[in-house]
């Protein structure tokens, strides 16, 4: 059983806390991706699984037992690390074979082993090369390949993407979750990529300053962001966040007051807002779900088109200056630069924060 | 682009006459490059080569016992007196022997040393300090440290009430051991600095990388952190037994080449044959000897150990 359970776990260095009690419950055969920006302490929260680091308070366990105390080399985990950390004078071979070794298994079934795991990634004629004589997507594989080999109950993979080039990498992600679906094995994949998150991750777990903000499948992650942090980090371009008055529109129904308009609030969120006592809001709205049109409640000025050829980024600024962008398809009509225009959505599309507290208000 | 109006005018050429060179391009650069070379040839031709073949002619002249006398021209005769003589085949034995007690013992020690401070541990610096600090220290002093610890008169052993005999300096079975220590204590900074940098330079991934898949502290040092200081280690063992038949302070300090000749390496007789016996031709022949034994095991381990060498790329 390949379960992970992390419990309050804390990591201090010094004064520097790089992870704070972090509690997480990775199932058996799961693909969990651990997201954040650099310095948020997931690859500190991989090691302390892996047994590298020890954690300052809290426990963790992997399968039915708690492996605080247990050495790295007795956990049952394999990694695969950022460098990769292949033995520069061992051959592919022995490198795959390594782990084996480390655990006595004996040689028919190292061999066997060997070029099952070499096969499965494809590896069969390079087992003879040393690793220099390889490029970065061979050593990756593996890299790879010395983690399957011996069939551990977790991976663990810390950014084993990041050195490889874009075009390899988005192949290279494909194959990551194809593999994991043969081998089923509980993966913990930490990453600052969050196209890599959304895509890999049966669940995505986001992390910043060593707090845990978020965990859940992508689609849910993307779709209800439960604080600020996350509305912003997940998403490319970036969801477009405007600090509003709360106000009273006619009928007495909420309405944010923002620099160029007013956006309507539906009736049960107007209630929360009226609950939190809020007198002012965050507003956000992803890029594709906002629309140009002659009409709309908000008037902004259309600064700068940008084409990716599939879609467009429209890069729009509010009365008051500040940068709104907006994504539409190609098939749609360009907009001219440097004319006015307004902005309309769909309000099931408006997520609305606490400034304060940043938390997501919730109906 | 606008087209311009005016169309672009082509510079006139001038035409240089080719002046007539004395020499070729490739004569010039030649010369050039022996110019800049020059300096130094001038230097290592006064003080190495011009030295090694008067060295080598020196051995062809028997000198006589008494001063004052004309030396003879006996051609290789003295050569083959003194490489057949069982003085100078107890030398090279004491050589070999001292250089096999004091270069894998030192490179050992060093490499235990730089694995202890090869640690993220608070104060870990003092101790990196110490174990590199007798490298400060010259081997006049590492020898008057040592004659003192081991005299049978003051120092440690009257105080642990030990009074060996033959004195420890004196006994034929113990001198080569105690001057030997001697020499691994004064160059273990040296082994200590070598092995840490080594160390330093195999990445923690890689042996992290060795932790998660298995391997224990012991498989480890064996599988990863022996075959990656590999360099280190070829490197230190070429040199330290180069540095060893060169030694010759400690033994002039500590023992004099006693007793019963157990500590005469080859350069402490040399250091006899040319300033007790006043013999440039026979001190000669055996700096040639030391050259080419010196030479010959420096070619072997090449050959030999650096066929175990992984460089990496």
């Amino acid at each position: 059983m390949g379960r992970v359970a992390i419990q309050g776990v804390t990591k201090r260095f010094g004064d520097v806390t790089a992870v704070d009690h972090l509690t997480l419950e990775v199932a058996d055969q799961e693909f969990l991706v651990l997201l954040g920006p650099s310095g948020c302490g997931k690859s500190t929260a991989l090691r302390m699984i892996a047994g590298l680091d020890e954690p300052t308070e809290g426990v963790i366990e992997i399968g039915a037992r708690v492996v605080n105390d247990v050495e790295a080399k007795d956990r049952d985990v394999a990694m695969v690390f950022q460098s990769y950390a292949l033995y520069p004078h061992m051959s592919v071979r022995r490198n795959i074979e390594f782990p084996l070794r480390s655990r006595r298994v004996d040689r028919d079934e190292r061999q066997q082993l060997v070029e099952e795991a070499a096969g499965m990634l494809g590896l069969d004629t390079l087992l003879d090369r040393k690793p220099a004589q390889l490029s970065g997507g061979q050593r990756q594989r593996v890299a790879l390949a010395r983690a399957i080999v011996r069939r551990p109950q977790v991976f663990l993979m810390d950014e084993p993407l990041s050195n490889l080039d874009a075009k390899l990498r988005v192949q290279t992600r494909a194959e990551l979750v194809e593999l994991h679906r043969r081998v089923t094995t509980t993966v913990i994949y930490v990453t600052h990529d969050q196209v890599e998150a959304m895509t890999m991750g049966d669940r995505i777990a986001i992390l910043n300053d060593g707090l845990l903000q978020q965990v859940g499948p992508p689609q849910d992650v993307y779709e209800r962001p439960t604080n600020l942090f996350v509305a912003r980090f997940i998403g490319n371009p970036p969801m477009n966040t405007v600090t509003g008055k709360v106000v009273r529109a006619d009928g007495g129904r909420h309405a944010v007051a923002v620099p160029g308009g007013e956006i309507a609030v539906k009736p049960e969120i107007g209630k929360a807002l009226d609950r939190l006592a809020l007198a002012e809001v965050v507003a956000g709205i992803r890029p594709e779900h906002l629309e140009l049109g002659a009409d709309g409640p908000i008037e902004a000025t259309v600064s700068v088109v940008e084409s990716l050829g599939h879609e467009r980024h429209v890069f729009c600024r509010l009365t008051d200056g500040q940068p709104v962008i907006v994504r539409q398809q190609a098939a749609e009509a360009a907009p001219a630069e440097q004319t006015p225009a307004r902005l309309t959505f769909d309000d099931a599309n408006l997520h609305l924060f606490d400034p304060t507290t940043e938390r997501r208000v919730e109906a | 682009m606008t087209p311009t109006t005016t169309p672009p005018t082509t510079a006139p050429v001038a035409e240089v006459p080719a002046r007539r060179r004395r020499f070729s391009r490739r004569v010039r650069e030649a010369s050039l490059g022996y110019a800049l070379v020059l300096p130094s040839l001038l230097v290592f031709g006064t003080f190495i080569f011009y030295p090694f073949f008067k060295n080598f002619y020196l051995g062809l002249y028997r000198n006589p016992p008494f001063p004052n006398l004309p030396r003879k021209w006996v051609g290789f005769e003295q050569y083959s007196d003194i490489l057949t003589s069982s003085d100078f085949y107890n030398s090279v034995k004491v050589t070999v022997l001292f250089a096999l007690y004091t270069v894998p013992v030192g490179i050992a020690l060093g490499l235990f040393l730089a694995m202890l401070a090869h640690q993220r541990l608070r104060g870990i610096a003092i101790y990196r300090t110490i174990f590199s600090s007798s490298i400060a220290t010259s081997v006049a002093v590492a020898s008057v440290i040592f004659g003192t610890l081991m005299n049978p008169r003051v120092g440690l052993l009257p105080w642990l009430g030990l009074d060996p005999q033959p004195p420890i300096l004196q006994n034929p079975t113990w001198a080569l051991v105690a001057v030997s220590v001697t020499t691994v204590w004064q160059n273990l900074g040296l082994s200590f600095i070598l092995m840490s940098s080594g160390l330093q330079s195999i990445p923690d991934d890689l042996l992290e990388a060795a932790e998660v898949d298995g391997a224990g502290p012991w498989s480890r040092f064996r599988s990863v952190t022996l075959p990656l200081l590999s360099p280190t280690i070829f490197f230190a063992v070429v040199v330290g037994t180069i540095f060893a038949f060169q030694s010759f302070g400690q033994i002039d300090l500590l023992t004099e080449g006693g007793p019963l000749d157990r500590t005469n390496v080859l350069t402490y007789a040399i250091f006899t044959e040319l300033r007790e016996r006043n013999d440039p031709g026979a001190a000669a022949v055996l700096a040639i000897a030391l050259f080419g034994i010196t030479l010959l095991l420096t070619v072997i381990q090449m050959r030999v150990l650096e066929r175990r060498v992984f460089y990496a790329r």
